[in-house]
């Protein structure tokens, strides 16, 4: 791979996973600043990172360093906090939401596992697998966490949810 | 029946709903939903719950790091700076982005031009193939304008296809000009001049590309396309020198792509040939259309040709008829001799100055003549930093054709090139720069190089900017004085932008929307499609729309940057709670977070002003009212824009050539820039503005005092004082007591400050040395020789004996260092057309 495919490598990269990235740091860190220099690193060590090594599973790498970066860059500024009780709280964009509904508010009150694997999926639209490789947890655990939460949120949802007896017709048919 | 258990609490239901299963555990979920009535209530619950925790949960808003950031990451994916340390530190950390993305569309474009060169190989290149070219751009734009629902996954599956077209996007370059939407762009043609354009786009099946120049004419009726182009020059010239020519390249790439339907294919065999006769002949512009097959001389309404196409390539591309704008867009088409010159004429010598007045573009370039000092000792033109004309030589030669004489511009061919001028000092923002030597083609003849050379910019002067633009486009803004004149001025507006600068859309009408998530101004092209999609439907609720043009804003804010919501409306707000309270209160609100507003109303009829002034107010902002693509130009580019990247503005010349030295003068090229004496003092008369960096040259062949003149000898006026007497250079008369001093001329530059409405002048007066050719400098012979080159092309009455081989023989000997390769280039190609002669 020659210099100049390696930096356009780099370019779609940031194309694809810029944005995502620095709101999963944001997550995180509850601070912008703080994101943006947690991907800024992310991305300086794909520059190091032979492609070929990566290509195919990108997004885990980009989002597996960034969790971790961000969560070291989290430790330092707040020595308390043990790793292993790290807590995701701040909503990405609670802003943009306030004139939304109360799903979000829903997503807030699950647990921290749950509402991380719930972000990577929905927000981040990574697939169970990325998310297993990301987090280190189980795909199927991931699958697991993602159901409960799901079906959590479906409990609490459930008075306004209309009938739609179609929709899982409408699912095989898109698969 | 035996209907199975069905466990709710087991996670496949859930990985099944979001697409995560295996095809056999797919297979016995879809089985299970065949007879359970349970599970296919279950499914359906987890269908609509994950549907609404996308629908809830996708970002609304994108985020971006900071420019420098995205530079280090840049400079830190070419390990060639790194390890070398030294090309990126030529530059501020700020230009690294820029450098890289550059270093790759630059590379991307050599590419092409490989591509480009087979296909015109083939007979024809059907308009399929340029709508082909068209298709992983519009997949692109598909994501980036399609509700982020799926973004990661989508543009997953991108991926890929972003690789195969990384090199056809990255050389479509910047501009919206010339985009061939579709098949459309001859549809809506009526004009007579583009009848034959027409039916040569009906018989052999490409339409003609609008062209790829920009007309003089166009800039001065200031239609969309042609200004954007010629702003995107402008705003290249912001750029290091190095970055600018890589960006040349691509854009002539673009240029070339797609100029090449038309004029590149060799005639094809099967259909009728493209050979656009007479009239329509230059229709497709300078850029070669038509022109090529008609021959050079296209014919006399080739002038209004590129106007029309044009203007109606914007038109069309904003899917609606714009009268007023092709009115102005179409020039009258001009008399078929050289133009008569009009009575008001101070001119009398019919060999002086064929046109007065270039105030308007002719598509047919007569060559500058000799104009006698005694007579007009005042040569007076607008500064060109086009370069179009030479990568649009350069396509025809590297096709192995001679350019239409009329595709040569000499100016822009000279100043595609840079040379190494002195910065300015002080505080004035360009430096004159002059060198004088003998003419290579006529040795009694003096050549006198007028060289301009903007400051370059200091990264750190213009902060980097987050710009968020939201957009009305309820049904109240379909109208051709709203939309369409937003994303013309749009677009004249992202093309003066640079990668320190973010652009981000929201639209709102019904529904309000992201459009675009912040996106460096160095894709442009990726911005201009954004703009592109903009359609006019729905009902305006400007509330939620303003709320999320301000989370954007919020979300990519840049600290010790610009950032600015820019509402474009009407004004209309017609849905929901539009409670102007509420509204300017939010405004109020939010301008406290260091986001900027700029109003600007659009259309005549249901503006709603107060409204808008009322949040311009509240948001630190400013008003504007905005009716016709001029003022759209004015407040967008020239306010807006230009604040950003322009160093100087309407950057004239003024040439006053002593009588007791100078016989004669004659401007090599800059035809179609000529201004009237009188305008140079004018501070309404527009000119061209120069951008950070930027170099602009031109050289004057001047025949010095008792040197003979081309052309018919003029009897002298017997009421004023004969030669000798202004030799004498007594006072009075034609001379006066400066002209008995050694100078040859004074050079007068005029510009204003890019915030100014005021010029300022600046005299330089200037002595020829006596200078050989062979001792002048490098920079000075390669400009000879590239306008000799023109010349030549050109057929020039005025080239002396110069022939190809001068010419080559002049570039090799006056190459320098030619970093980037550039004059190698232009070496090659007087090569291949001495073989085409």
């Amino acid at each position: 791979m020659t210099e100049t495919s390696k930096s356009r490598w780099i370019v779609e990269a940031l194309e694809l996973h810029e944005s995502a990235l620095i709101r999963y740091a944001r997550w995180i860190l509850s601070d912008l600043e703080s994101a943006r220099e947690v991907v800024q690193e992310t991305f300086l060590r794909l520059c190091k990172e032979d492609p070929a090594r990566i290509e195919g599973h990108l997004a885990q790498w980009l989002f597996t360093v960034c969790r971790n970066l961000a969560f070291d860059a989290r430790k330092k500024e707040s020595r308390m906090t043990p790793l292993g009780d790290t807590e995701i709280a701040v909503a990405p964009d609670l802003d943009e939401r306030r004139t939304v509904s109360q799903v979000f508010q829903l997503v807030e009150t699950l647990p921290k596992n749950q509402r991380e694997v719930i972000y990577l999926k929905f927000q981040c639209d990574l697939s169970y697998k990325e998310i297993s490789e990301v987090t280190k947890l189980s795909v199927s655990n991931v699958g697991f966490l993602i159901h409960s939460a799901v079906r959590a949120i479906r409990k609490q949802m459930l008075p306004e949810v209309p009938q739609v007896p179609q929709a899982h017709q409408a699912i095989r048919r898109m698969q | 029946m035996n209907t199975p258990r069905i466990n709710p609490d087991d996670p496949k239901w859930t990985a099944y709903v979001l697409g995560e299963l295996s095809e056999a555990e797919r297979a016995e979920i879809e089985q299970l939903l065949e007879s359970s009535d349970e599970a296919r209530a279950l499914v359906d619950e987890l269908t609509l719950a994950t549907a609404t925790l996308k629908e809830e949960l996708i970002p609304l808003s994108s985020f971006s790091m900071t420019p420098e950031q995205k530079a280090a990451i840049l400079s830190a994916a070419q390990p060639v700076s790194q390890s070398s340390g030294s090309w990126f530190g030529l530059f501020p950390a700020k230009w690294a982005w820029g450098l890289a993305a550059t270093a790759a569309v630059a590379v991307f474009g050599v590419t092409t031009l490989m591509v480009v060169n087979q296909d015109s190989q083939e007979p024809t290149r059907p308009i399929a193939q340029v709508a082909e070219n068209r298709v992983p751009a519009e997949e692109t734009k598909a994501i980036e304008t399609a509700p982020p629902q799926a973004p990661v996954q989508a543009a997953r599956q991108q991926e890929q296809k972003l690789r195969e077209r990384a090199d056809a996007s990255a050389s479509q370059g910047q501009s919206a000009m010339g985009y061939i939407v579709g098949g459309n762009v001859a549809a809506p043609r009526k004009d007579e001049k583009s009848e034959s354009l027409q039916g040569a786009a009906s018989n052999a099946a490409p339409p003609p590309p609008a062209p790829v120049q920009p007309e003089r004419a166009l800039q001065r009726t200031i239609v969309t396309p042609a200004v954007t182009e010629q702003e995107v020059r402008t705003a290249q010239a912001s750029l290091p020198e190095e970055l600018r020519a890589n960006v040349g390249i691509a854009t002539q790439e673009r240029a070339r792509r797609e100029a090449g339907p038309v004029a590149a294919a060799p005639p094809p065999p099967a259909p009728p040939a493209v050979t656009a006769p007479g009239r329509g002949g230059g229709g497709g512009g300078r850029g070669g259309g038509g022109g090529a097959a008609a021959g050079g001389r296209g014919g006399v309404a080739g002038g209004a040709g590129p106007g029309i196409a044009q203007g109606q390539a914007g038109v069309v591309r904003d899917g609606m008829v714009i009268d007023d704008f092709r009115a102005a867009a179409a020039p009258p088409p001009p008399p078929a001799a050289p133009p008569a010159r009009p009575a008001s004429s101070t001119f009398v010598d019919n060999n002086v100055r064929a046109v007065p007045a270039n105030t308007e573009a002719y598509d047919r370039i007569v060559d500058n003549p000799f104009i006698r000092t005694i007579q007009e000792p005042l040569a007076t033109f607008s500064i060109d930093v086009d370069t179009a004309s030479y990568a649009n030589v350069r396509r025809f030669l590297t096709q192995n054709q001679m350019p239409p004489r009329d595709a040569v511009r000499i100016e822009e061919m000279i100043n595609y090139f840079s040379y190494d001028y002195a910065q300015p000092t002080g505080d004035a923002p360009i430096a004159p720069n002059m060198e004088v030597a003998a003419s290579p083609w006529n040795p009694q003849n003096r050549l006198v190089r007028i060289g301009i050379k903007a400051r370059d910019i200091n990264a750190n002067r213009r902060p980097p900017s987050n710009l968020v633009f939201l957009i009305d486009v309820s049904g109240s803004m379909n109208t051709p004085q709203k939309l369409p004149l937003v994303k013309a001025g749009l677009r004249m507006l992202v093309d003066r932008l640079g990668e320190n600068d973010n652009v981000s859309i929201v639209v709102y009408a019904g529904v309000s929307g992201l459009v675009l998530p912040s996106t460096s101004a160095i894709r442009k092209e990726r911005i201009q499609q954004a703009i592109d999609s903009l359609q006019p439907g729905g009902s305006t609720n400007g509330a939620s729309g303003i709320q999320l043009a301000y989370n954007q804003a919020v979300s990519n804010f840049i600290r010790g940057g610009t950032n600015r919501v820019i509402l474009m409306t009407d004004g209309d707000f017609n849905v929901g709670v539009t409670n102007q309270g509420e509204l300017t209160r939010l405004i109020e609100d939010r301008a406290r977070s260091g986001v900027f507003l700029s109003v600007l109303g659009f259309g005549m009829s249901n503006i709603k002003d107060s409204t808008l002034e009322k949040l311009a107010d509240q948001g630190n902002g400013n008003y504007a009212y905005i009716d016709t693509i001029n003022e759209a130009r004015k407040v967008l580019v020239e306010e807006m824009g230009s604040t950003l990247v322009t160093i100087a503005k309407d950057v004239k010349i003024q040439v006053d050539f002593n009588p007791a030295r100078v016989e004669a003068y004659r401007l090599i090229g800059y035809e179609n820039r000529l201004l009237r004496t009188e305008d140079f003092n004018n501070d309404m008369k527009d000119a061209g503005d120069m951008g950070a960096g930027h170099t602009v040259t031109a050289l004057f062949e001047v025949v010095p005092k008792g040197g003979n003149v081309p052309g018919p000898s003029i009897d002298p006026s017997k009421y004023l004082l004969d030669q000798p007497q202004i030799a004498a250079a007594g006072a009075g008369g034609r001379g006066n007591a400066n002209a008995a001093s050694a100078e040859m001329l004074t050079l007068r530059v005029r510009y204003k400050q890019p915030d100014s409405d005021t010029s300022t002048r600046m005299d330089v007066p200037f002595v020829d040395r006596g200078s050989t050719f062979q001792r002048a400098s490098a920079d000075f012979r390669f400009a000879v020789s590239v306008a000799a080159f023109g010349m030549v092309l050109r057929d020039s009455p005025y080239r002396g004996n110069t022939t190809l081989e001068t010419v080559s023989e002049m570039a090799q000997n006056s190459r320098g260092s030619d970093r980037n390769g550039y004059r190698q280039e232009f070496i090659e190609l007087v090569q291949r057309a001495r073989r085409l002669r």
